[in-house]
């Protein structure tokens, strides 16, 4: 790289004074802020953007965990309720074929059978 | 007189602040690095109301972050990084505004104290027009590396990009200013 150039930028670039009051500016709207009246922040100081990311993030991640969480109950719960659904059905099936054994053993026994 | 209002309402303003914060005084800090913060978003955005509108928006931030920074260095570290950013996405959101900046329209450079380091006013206006056509990263790049004599670590640190970056990109900013103001300047074109 020459030097003849790095020499012409910083010549070019070099720092210029900002325009007059500057800095009264600053401090005027930085005192500003900090009047009781003044606009508040949507939200705390402390959380700042950085912070307002990490809280949206969480928030999603929680929303997501109860979403999922429901989602697992429901599904435990309609396994539940097809689970004594099949063992009444089995109940009911079970009582028949307990009287259809009865009145075949009846059929079958000699004194029936006696003439 | 707004100063002295300013002056008044500035007991509250450190009443408030930390002991740390108290320390780092705002006022001074303001002070001491005005001409950086002002100059890079000066020479990134080639116009003189949008650097002050960015500027004070980075004053404001880091007078509500200032318990936050650790030392004097910090300060200065977190002020340059966060002119970069507020720069660029201020030409972001006024993209059409300033699009290409024409010979005519590009500001004149504010009155420097020391006129022995000024140059040719001339070839520093057509180097700033050269500099201002460039990719924004680019441009970044360039700004921090001769108005802030930042090494490229420093640079690739306060852009957040890998340091081989920072090389190659200021390497092709050299090959482009080189072709197109090398003439010039006395060199020819590589």
């Amino acid at each position: 790289m020459s030097d003849k150039l790095e020499q012409e930028l910083k010549k070019a670039l070099r720092r210029v004074e900002p325009p007059a009051s500057f800095a009264e500016r600053v401090l005027a709207r930085a005192a500003e802020e900090e009047k009781p009246g003044a606009p508040l922040r949507p939200w705390p100081q402390w959380l700042g953007m950085g912070g307002l990311r990490w809280a949206a993030a969480s928030a999603l991640c929680a929303a997501l965990a109860t979403s999922g969480l429901v989602y697992h109950h429901e599904r435990q719960k309609q396994g539940e309720e097809a689970k004594e659904q099949l063992m009444l059905a089995l109940r009911i099936t079970s009582s028949k074929l307990q009287i259809a054994a009865e009145g075949v053993q009846q059929m079958n026994s000699p004194e029936e059978n006696q003439p | 007189m707004p100063y002295i209002g300013v002056a008044a309402g500035w007991g509250n303003v450190t009443s408030a602040a930390t002991a740390l914060a108290n320390q780092l005084n705002f006022e001074d800090l303001v002070r001491e690095h005005e001409r950086m913060v002002f100059s890079i978003a000066y020479h990134f955005l080639q116009n003189g109301a949008a650097a002050e509108e960015v500027s004070q928006d980075v004053f404001l931030a880091l007078f509500r972050g200032l318990s936050k920074l650790e030392s004097r260095a910090h300060v200065t570290f977190w002020l340059r990084r966060v002119t970069c950013h507020r720069s660029i996405d201020y030409a972001r959101r006024n993209k059409n505004a300033a699009a290409e900046v024409s010979w005519d329209e590009l500001p004149e450079q504010p009155p420097e104290n020391n006129s022995a380091q000024r140059g040719d006013p001339m070839l520093s206006k057509r180097l700033r027009q050269v500099i201002a056509t460039l990719p924004e990263k680019m441009r970044m790049i360039v700004i921090l590396r001769y108005q802030e004599d930042a090494g490229l670590e420093e640079i690739a640190k306060a852009l957040r990009i890998p340091l081989n970056t920072v090389k190659s990109t200021l390497h092709r900013a050299h090959a482009i200013l080189r072709e197109k103001i090398g003439a010039a300047i006395g060199e020819g074109n590589v």
